[in-house]
């Protein structure tokens, strides 16, 4: 909202207080001042001149040649193109050097062959509105050679407010409001309005029936007016319309706009010869019924908009705007004032539904003092009659509505004041500042009052005891408040499941960023439909949003690895190798409850494809198990058993995935990009990748059993080592074997290492060799190769038994 | 004693001389005959090394030598080999220190070559920063807190005092989940205050927490708005909790993250969910007279804060005579994008690596 210094000087005297001291009292007590900048700048380099003679331009019609005395030195020459420029104008001067709105720089040239020193200025040309029929005439008494914005006392500073600051702040929607906020912080008393003294006689039944017929209209006052002319407003009133950035159109809307900036009050003028003699109805609208806006606009309406109604027919939007059908026209002097208080929820929806915002819906969504209405009403009279006296008012005003006064009573305890702010004010410190406020305070004793809430704040912002300690505390300024230190017992935070989770998460995330040298992300919970159709999701429930932020994404993750999956390909293009990892959350939906929320983390691992001849373990896969390992590990957990996967996910190769449980609990998969997604994702052709992924479940790795860490005595005695080479069927896991290789060893494998693993000729189709170093060790003695001899003989045997055969060198 | 080709030819002389006085035979003769040779080299070809094999001759044809000389003939060979020895020890030594001298005169060096490439991962600067946080909280007693992205509308707007014809719920910031008919209406978190309640649901008075977490937005994406973001909520409630110790603990928290004292000041901002409800603004830590962070104003709105409303502990089960306390919303992601520079806020949750192998 903007703010005109020099309006806020109407309601209260600021001798001694600059704009910018305004915006900063403001900023401490009451609102958001976004800032403050000069009011047509340019106002202050024009100069005020006179026309002593005017001539025709020798060489073309429409121009003069205009001798203008500004003040300084000889007079200047300046040639001039408006009609109604002649000698004994006072009129307004740019002379050479001088910059105007739109960076137009003023220099000496000539026009049609004659010197020009200047330009003599429309009002459109100073940013003072829209008038371009000719050169602005200013008042005759105006001193030459003054600066035209000194001269009128145009001279101001526009405040811009953050609106979304005053949300619950009604009374500030007006110049007035603000300036009863300064008065109460600066010690300074508010003018009063003068016609607030204006004798003022309304009735239920006036010269204007008035029907109201939904409980969303409290009050509704309709004046008649007679002998009104929609004339040239004066300069003050344009000025200051100019300043808070509403153009000035003439003297009747001008006013009625000028009413609602001042004291926040939105207000409505009709014709009253395009009303019909039923009356006015305020209604809501009917299923089907449309109407005409002020805009132009044919509006469809809907039973929550309120209407008001001409006998039968809308003639405006109740709070929003006027109808076309009963807008002023230039030749009336017939009108009807309008001056309501509508329900706020009401207007919002309608303004907000059909995208029309206006000065006056934002007004009433505040929820407005019902009695304001009145005061509003008999100050547009006044200004207008000050204006044009010859306007009446005619018959009696109409005043209708079953309003009840928002003025309130709330209890208040001193101590309570002072404890919630943490501040030594004394109880009559803090009723000060309530009666600078305009609130009043009854039944003081025993440490507890009843403060009287004006009107204008009780309409929802001031309704406990708690509102009360914010006024107090605001002007008594929370800077002047000494900060304080948290006192209590010193306990650490309850080792609960909460606790637990972030700790665990937070090792994962130490063990991939800091020793597997992953790449964390954050990503978004929303999910894109494309990504979910290629995962084959498309069908799976997913919590929606209905009002998604773009087409497709709607749709949050249920799992966290399609978020891994949206980027992979991004940067594998920038990247020959990628390792991420992103821990969060996933919803699942559950019909008719809260979604059940799971821990997980994605990673992923992508290279370019490995070369033919690698080692078994030099892909992805193999580097992505050791890294799930080693975080199984750096938790404290049992290691667990890797097994093929009969349930892949949609993200998996089904063929080559793996699940690892800890004792019964799944905590995981495994397994390559799943082809045809790698395909989809764009790995392939020059990114084709060796991509594996990775999902561990938070929830599960909190429930597994950990791994014992009671202390291992050294060994005493050394190793013995041995190699061991299998060919063994195909589907023999490798697990298997290992188990055969250590029970072969009755207690003597200390470790086990495959470091070779072959298929070809050498072990014929369907076979495939593995090879391990094995360390024996026995805990009482020296190995013998006796020893060894036997744990082959035994191995031999196993290998059998396996389907398979020990390979001798 | 070192080595000198006069003193072997002078032990050479001792050694060749008891055995020209014993009996002949064909290998002394021999033996005598190789001594000569020796003894014969030029003061040049008498080296250490020469010398060495001289002593070696008497000393592998110990048979041929007849008894009684043996033990003199032994003695003395004996003595040239050592002293040979020594002198190749002490020639191997010079050359060994040579060497090290030349390698600590390497010429070859260039300081600049490249490092071999280390792989290295990081963090994601949001959960570093909030990490510190939670580490600085705690460490005062606080309690860290987690609540659902997907939240009921009761608790992320009736239970905070937001009425049900507020604006912030129709309005199109709000992220609205499609839920059937009759159950109860979900939304995407708008903010972590919804925790608050939660938390005084779950735990009893007094208590600090904050909730560190994601929250959302629909509003349109730019350089400084994203429709997903991060904040971080605190809440104390306790006895006596006034605007005082709010003030001491947004000290506190300003001192943990820019590591120095930063003045701070309350202004009047207005939230359904807090009376007296706050705006705060730290001196800009960046600059004394104003620059592009703070809009020249000297000043930065970093957090909305205030008094828990009284109807907010009441919808969490608290008696607000009995117990008053603060909350605070910090802008977590904000808070990131300060502390490292970042002019635009869609890399936070982009996904690049290139961004966040920065930190």
């Amino acid at each position: 909202m903007k703010i005109s210094y020099s309006w806020l000087t109407r309601h209260v005297d600021l001798s001694g207080v600059s704009a910018h001291d305004v915006a900063r009292e403001l900023t401490l007590s009451t609102a958001e001042v976004e800032g403050v900048h000069a009011f047509l700048p340019h106002l202050g380099d024009v100069t005020v001149g006179h026309v002593v003679e005017r001539d025709k331009h020798p060489d073309a019609d429409k121009l003069s040649v205009c001798t203008v005395d500004v003040g300084q030195g000889e007079p200047l020459q300046i040639v001039c193109g408006a009609p109604n420029v002649r000698a004994g104008l006072k009129v307004a001067v740019a002379t050479s050097g001088v910059t105007l709105p739109g960076d137009f720089k003023i220099k000496k040239s000539k026009i049609r062959g004659v010197e020009s020193n200047g330009m003599i200025c429309s009002e459109r040309e100073l940013g003072l509105g829209e008038e371009h029929n000719g050169i602005w005439e200013l008042p005759l008494e105006l001193r030459v050679g003054d600066k035209v914005a000194a001269a009128l006392g145009a001279q101001d500073w526009v405040i811009e407010i953050d609106n979304k600051s005053l949300t619950h702040r009604p009374d500030l929607w007006g110049h007035r409001g603000i300036a009863r906020e300064l008065a109460a912080i600066l010690r300074r008393s508010l003018k009063p309005l003068e016609a607030a003294s204006a004798s003022w006689s309304a009735g239920k039944t006036g010269e204007i029936a008035v029907r109201i017929e939904t409980p969303n209209c409290s009050r509704y006052i309709a004046l008649a007016l007679h002998g009104a002319r929609a004339e040239k407003s004066p300069l003050w009133l344009k000025r200051l319309l100019l300043a808070v950035g509403q153009r000035p159109i003439d003297l009747l809307v001008d006013l009625s706009n000028f009413v609602m900036l001042d004291l926040g009050q939105p207000n409505h003028l009709f014709d009253r010869r395009r009303l019909s003699a039923d009356g006015i109805a305020v209604r809501m609208a009917r299923a089907g019924e449309s109407m005409k806006t002020l805009d132009g606009a044919e509006r469809k309406l809907e039973p929550s908009d309120m209407l008001i109604c001409s006998g039968d027919a809308p003639v405006a939007l109740a709070g929003v705007m006027g109808g076309e059908s009963s807008k002023v026209e230039g030749d009336t002097s017939q009108l009807v004032l309008e001056v309501a208080t509508f329900h706020p929820t009401v207007v919002r929806r309608t303004s907000t539904r059909l995208g029309l915002r206006t000065d006056s819906s934002a007004r009433f969504e505040k929820s407005l003092d019902p009695e304001l209405a009145p005061l509003a009403a008999r100050h547009l009279v006044h200004l207008l009659r000050t204006e044009q006296p010859e306007v009446r008012v005619v018959g009696t005003p109409t005043d209708v509505g079953d309003w009840k006064s928002t003025a309130r009573r709330v209890p208040m305890r001193f101590e309570r004041v002072r404890a919630m702010l943490g501040a030594d004010l004394s109880d009559e410190g803090i009723i000060d500042i309530l009666q600078r406020l305009e609130f009043g305070i009854e039944a003081n004793a025993n440490g507890a009052c009843v403060v009287l809430v004006p009107s204008f704040r009780g309409t929802k912002d001031i309704t406990l005891e708690q509102d009360l300690v914010e006024e107090v505390g605001r002007i008594h300024r929370y800077g002047n408040i000494p900060e304080r230190e948290l006192e209590g017992a010193l306990a650490p935070p309850p080792r609960d499941d909460g606790w637990k989770r972030r700790m665990l998460v937070r090792r994962v995330e130490d063990r991939l960023a800091l020793a597997a040298h992953f790449h964390q992300l954050v990503s978004y919970s929303f999910v894109h439909d494309g990504l979910l159709d290629k995962l084959g999701l498309a069908a799976t429930p997913h919590v929606t949003v209905q009002n998604s932020i773009a087409e497709g994404f709607s749709r949050v993750r249920r799992s966290v690895m399609p978020s891994v999956l949206a980027v992979l390909e991004s940067n594998r293009r920038r990247s020959a190798s990628v390792a991420l990892f992103e821990v969060g959350k996933g919803y699942v939906p559950s019909e008719g409850h809260e979604p059940l929320e799971v821990h997980e983390v994605a990673l992923a691992l992508c290279a370019a494809p490995a070369k033919k001849d690698a080692r078994f373990d030099h892909n992805s896969l193999a580097r992505l198990k050791g890294v799930v390992e080693d975080v199984v590990r750096a938790l404290g957990l049992e290691a667990g058993a890797w097994r093929k996967c009969d349930a892949a996910p949609s993200w998996a190769n089904p063929g080559r995935c793996a699940e690892l449980r800890i004792g019964e609990v799944l905590v995981g998969e495994i397994a390559p990009l799943e082809p045809g997604l790698a395909r989809a994702l764009g790995l392939s052709g020059e990114l084709e990748s060796d991509a594996a992924l990775a999902r561990l479940s938070i929830d599960a790795l909190l429930g597994a059993a950990q791994r014992s860490k009671l202390y291992q005595p050294l060994p005493q005695f050394p190793d013995t080592l041995v190699d061991v080479a299998l060919a063994l069927p195909e589907e023999r896991a490798a697990a298997d074997a290992t188990a055969a290789i250590e029970r072969c060893g009755k207690g003597l494998v200390a470790g086990l290492e495959l470091f070779d693993l072959y298929r070809g000729p050498n072990v014929g189709e369907g076979r495939k060799s593995l090879a391990w170093h094995v360390v024996l060790r026995a805990s009482d003695r020296t190995l013998t190769d006796q020893d060894v001899k036997k744990f082959l003989e035994r191995v031999e045997r196993e290998a059998a038994n396996l389907g398979g055969a020990l390979r001798r060198e | 004693m070192t080595y000198a080709p006069a003193r072997a030819r002078e032990l050479l002389a001792r050694i060749a001389e008891p055995l020209r006085a014993a009996p002949r035979s064909p290998e002394l003769d021999a033996l005598l005959a190789r001594l000569e040779s020796f003894a014969a080299l030029s003061d040049e070809q008498l080296n250490a090394a020469s010398a060495l094999e001289a002593a070696a001759a008497p000393l592998g044809a110990m048979r041929a030598i007849p008894g009684p000389s043996r033990g003199l003939v032994g003695a003395t060979s004996n003595e040239l080999k050592k002293l040979a020895e020594a002198e190749l020890a002490a020639q191997a030594e010079r050359a060994a220190q040579a060497a090290l001298e030349a390698e600590r005169k390497a010429s070859d060096f260039d300081a600049t070559l490249p490092a071999a490439r280390v792989e290295r991962g990081a963090l994601h600067p949001i959960v570093a920063v909030t990490r510190e946080l939670e580490d600085l909280f705690t460490s005062m007693g606080w309690t860290v807190l987690d609540g659902p992205e997907v939240e009921t509308e009761e608790f992320n707007f009736d239970a905070l005092n937001i009425q049900p014809d507020h604006p912030a719920r129709e309005t199109m910031d709000t992220f609205w989940v499609a839920t059937p008919p009759g159950a109860p209406r979900l939304v995407m978190r708008t903010h972590t205050s919804p925790v608050q309640v939660r938390a005084m649901k779950r735990l009893k008075p007094p208590f600090r927490a904050i909730v560190p977490g994601k929250v959302f937005r629909n509003e349109s994406v730019d350089a400084s708005h994203e429709h997903t973001f991060h904040q971080m909520e605190g809440l104390v409630v306790g006895k006596g909790i006034s605007v005082g110790h709010l003030i001491g603990a947004m000290k506190t928290l300003l001192r943990g993250i820019f590591g120095r004292e930063i003045e701070i000041r309350l202004r009047p901002g207005y939230f359904p969910f807090v009376e007296p409800g706050f705006e705060l603004d730290a001196r800009c830590p960046f600059c004394k007279d104003g620059c592009s962070v703070c809009k020249r104003s000297t000043w930065i709105e970093l957090l909305p804060c205030g008094m828990v409303h009284p109807n907010v502990l009441r919808a969490g089960g608290i008696d607000p005579e009995q117990w008053t306390g603060f909350a605070f919303g910090l802008g977590l992601s904000r808070l990131v994008m300060l502390r490292y520079s970042i002019d635009d806020i869609r890399h936070l949750l982009g996904g690049d690596v290139r961004f966040v192998s920065q930190f």
